[in-house]
């Protein structure tokens, strides 16, 4: 190859990318507003944004995986959390985590409740982002093995996530269940673990149904369920209608789970986990 | 040094040197944070010591740059700089707008936008320094007449740098759309026209050092730039990965960085091959080990750490973990620590008349340890992602469970930064031990010693 040849490559070839790359880019933008859902940009989510880089967020957190790597990934965090939860965990860190034990924390940011607001409104658009389905499987905060998937909410046999036995249509109530413990949106499992004595962000299951006949009988109970069934459909149902005592489940008598389920699952899903969860003794 | 307006470089070195060190104090301190518990919760975050380690980083070797230049550019075009007082003007604005960002973070003052954390009022002071800096560069080169390839490349590379740090200036509503344009600053720089720069420095060195001919040499840069634009332009696809862009960037990302180990083989290859024909013509050895060893742990580090994990089906569980980190340090470190580490080991016995041709035994003591070192954080970060993408990735540990799991690694990690460290603080005493002239010109070591020079240059343009 002589010089002249070699500058023609070089040349050409710079040429040529760049032009591809301007192209690509025109493109990118005539499609940015159907994958972001740009249309439902309000001011107070654009005030969550700079929320988001007036605290510098990204230097410990990622979002889309990027940033950086010292705090959990946050792009489906409301996916994970509900919106109680994430507004009592933004006041004071320090009441869900211990530093001793997780060897690092959270400091505690000072935002005001329109910032913490807005920050959430924010996180809950970006986790509606279409992004190919990143992450394939849920990036949890903390728990161990949850074996969840978004996609395997199709109940598809094959594409079930490793950890979780697949079920079909005449499976066992009880099986269909425990499926779901794991693979609803979002997954039970995130935050309540099925070990004794392991409270993640929401109290273990181990033991629920010893635990919840002692509350029944005990008058410290403020939901209308009679039975233990009655009391694990209410607490599916509508989660605040009886509250489990710390300040990391509940502020002001709401608890921190999301209320989503009510809407999400059909009567039979429920069916199915209220009868798998009565299978924890 | 032919030229007494080279000494300028020396202060530009100089700046540069100080933020290196500072730039590991930074470091270690976030490294430490990763064992915790961390006493400094309140004081000094992770955020902060995280933000500031990244950007002295920016802001040294972007130092280290133009020093380097303001070095070869005379060399080159046989000339003094066109103004030696811009020169020192642009000096003391960057490292005042440097120094200030620094502060500003501690106050957490800063934009949050990742590597662009610079303030509006800095941003436009780096500006500023780029536009001295090419104005300076055009000048020398119009009034000298001569024009080498060389000297093309870098001032396309520089001239490039500035362009596309326009888009960083701009504010965007969409989130989506802010990251699409951060990676035309971040991505551009780093894999392509500092990959430019850092050819054109390789060039220069190789052609100095062991005497290749200058012929030869352009050609290779030639291809090397065509290499990295094929590459790198597209390769931006492996930035827009998950992040709410179309789809077909994608493949887009998984073919065109997978070609980007090419350029970076291709460097390997022409110091390979520029030592093996020709040896060595000048006895500085020591610039050598650095010249070679950047174009060997770039092809390392960038290259093929790079491709490890650039692959959308890998990187879709990879993405965000421990393994970035990897990959980062060791290609940022190979492809522009190094060169500029090279570049000063070649200036400075030139600059300082008492110091040894062939380089001091301190400074191989600080490239060993320093190779040794950086290999070993490369090390430890790839076991401890690796760790963390089985554990919190695959399996479905929580993140902070996960983290607690790997801590052995990040125990390895601060073992082989602190000899890191160790190594770049041998250089930087090294560094300032020996007392710079100016007031005469010093002669080169050997006579003929610079090869280059008695070779009729191959005029050319990019």
């Amino acid at each position: 190859m002589t010089t002249r040849q070699s500058r023609i490559f070089a040349v050409a070839a710079t040429a040529l990318s760049a032009l591809l790359f301007m192209v690509l880019t025109v493109d990118s933008h005539r499609q940015f507003q159907e994958l972001t859902q740009s249309q439902n940009l309000t001011p107070e989510i654009i005030h969550g944004k700079d929320v988001w880089h007036k605290y510098n967020c990204i230097n410990c957190h990622t979002l889309f995986g990027e940033g950086a790597y010292y705090a959990p990934d946050l792009t489906k965090i409301t996916q994970h959390r509900g919106e109680a939860y994430l507004q009592a965990y933004m006041r004071d860190p320090s009441n869900f985590y211990d530093e001793q034990k997780h060897r690092r924390l959270m400091p505690t940011q000072d935002l005001s409740e329109k910032e913490i607001t807005d920050l959430i409104l924010f996180l809950d658009w970006v986790a509606n982002i279409d992004n190919q389905g990143w992450p394939p499987r849920p990036i949890l905060v903390t728990g161990g093995f949850a074996a969840t998937a978004a996609s395997a909410a199709t109940g598809d046999r094959d594409a079930a996530p490793p950890g979780t036995t697949p079920v079909g249509d005449d499976d066992d109530s009880r099986a269909k269940g425990q499926y779901l413990f794991n693979t609803a949106v979002p997954s039970c499992s995130a935050c309540h673990s099925t070990q004794p004595g392991a409270d993640m962000a929401g109290p273990t299951m181990a033991g629920l149904v010893a635990r919840t006949e002692e509350l029944l009988a005990s008058g410290d109970y403020q939901g209308e369920a009679t039975d233990v069934a009655g009391y694990i459909r209410e607490s599916i149902v509508t989660p605040s209608a009886h509250v489990v005592p710390g300040a990391m489940y509940s502020a002001g008598g709401t608890s921190f789970m999301p209320n989503t389920y009510r809407d999400s699952l059909s009567e039979e899903q429920i069916d199915n986990l209220v009868d798998y969860l009565m299978t924890l003794k | 040094m032919r030229y007494k307006s080279q000494s300028v470089a020396y202060w530009y070195f100089a700046v540069a040197m100080v933020l290196f060190g500072l730039q590991l104090v930074f470091g270690l301190l976030s490294a430490a944070k990763y064992l915790g518990p961390d006493p400094l919760l309140y004081i000094l975050p992770f955020d902060v010591t995280k933000v500031i380690h990244t950007n002295l980083l920016i802001v040294w070797v972007l130092c280290g740059f133009m020093g380097g230049t303001y070095w070869l550019i005379p060399d080159e075009s046989r000339s003094e700089l066109h103004s030696t007082k811009l020169a020192y003007i642009q000096l003391v604005l960057w490292t005042i707008m440097g120094v200030t960002a620094i502060i500003g973070y501690l106050f957490r003052y800063g934009t949050g936008n990742k590597l662009l954390e610079q303030p509006l009022p800095h941003k436009i002071v780096i500006v500023i320094c780029m536009l001295i800096f090419l104005y300076n560069i055009g000048m020398t080169i119009r009034k000298s007449g001569r024009f080498t390839t060389t000297e093309g490349v870098l001032l396309l590379g520089l001239l490039s740098s500035a362009v596309l740090f326009l888009p960083a200036l701009l504010h965007y509503e969409n989130y989506t759309v802010s990251i699409y344009y951060r990676w035309w600053t971040i991505h551009l720089w780093v894999e392509g026209v500092w990959m430019m720069i850092m050819g054109a420095f390789l060039a220069y060195l190789l052609i100095r050092l062991s005497g290749a001919d200058r012929e030869v040499m352009e050609k290779w840069l030639y291809v090397i730039v065509g290499l990295v634009f094929i590459a790198g332009i597209l390769g931006t696809a492996h930035h827009y990965y998950w992040v709410g862009v179309p789809a077909y960037w994608l493949p887009l990302g998984g073919f065109f960085s997978a070609l980007e180990p090419a350029a970076l083989v291709g460097m390997a290859m022409m110091a390979y091959g520029a030592i093996r024909r020709s040896g060595l013509a000048h006895p500085n050895a020591l610039a050598l080990h650095w010249t070679v060893g950047s174009a060997l742990f770039a092809m390392f580090g960038a290259g093929l750490l790079g491709l490890a994990h650039t692959f959308p089906s890998i990187n879709k569980w990879t993405h965000g973990t421990l393994i970035t980190a990897m990959h980062g340090h060791a290609a940022f470190y190979g492809a522009y620590a190094m060169i500029i580490l090279a570049m000063i080991s070649y200036a400075l016995p030139q600059m300082c008349p008492s110091r040894p041709d062939k380089g001091t035994s301190l400074g191989y003591w600080a490239f060993w340890m320093q190779m040794a070192g950086m290999f070993g954080m490369t090390l430890s970060f790839a076991t401890a992602g690796i760790g963390q993408v089985y554990l919190e990735r695959v399996m479905g540990m929580g993140y902070l469970d996960a983290q607690l799991k790997i801590q052995v690694h990040f125990l390895m990690l601060i073992a082989t930064a602190s000899l890191f460290a160790t190594g770049v603080g041998l250089y930087i005493y090294d560094f300032f031990r020996f007392r710079p002239v100016f007031d005469q010109a010093v002669e080169p070591a050997a006579p003929g010693a610079d090869p280059a020079d008695n070779r009729e240059p191959v005029r050319g343009s990019v």
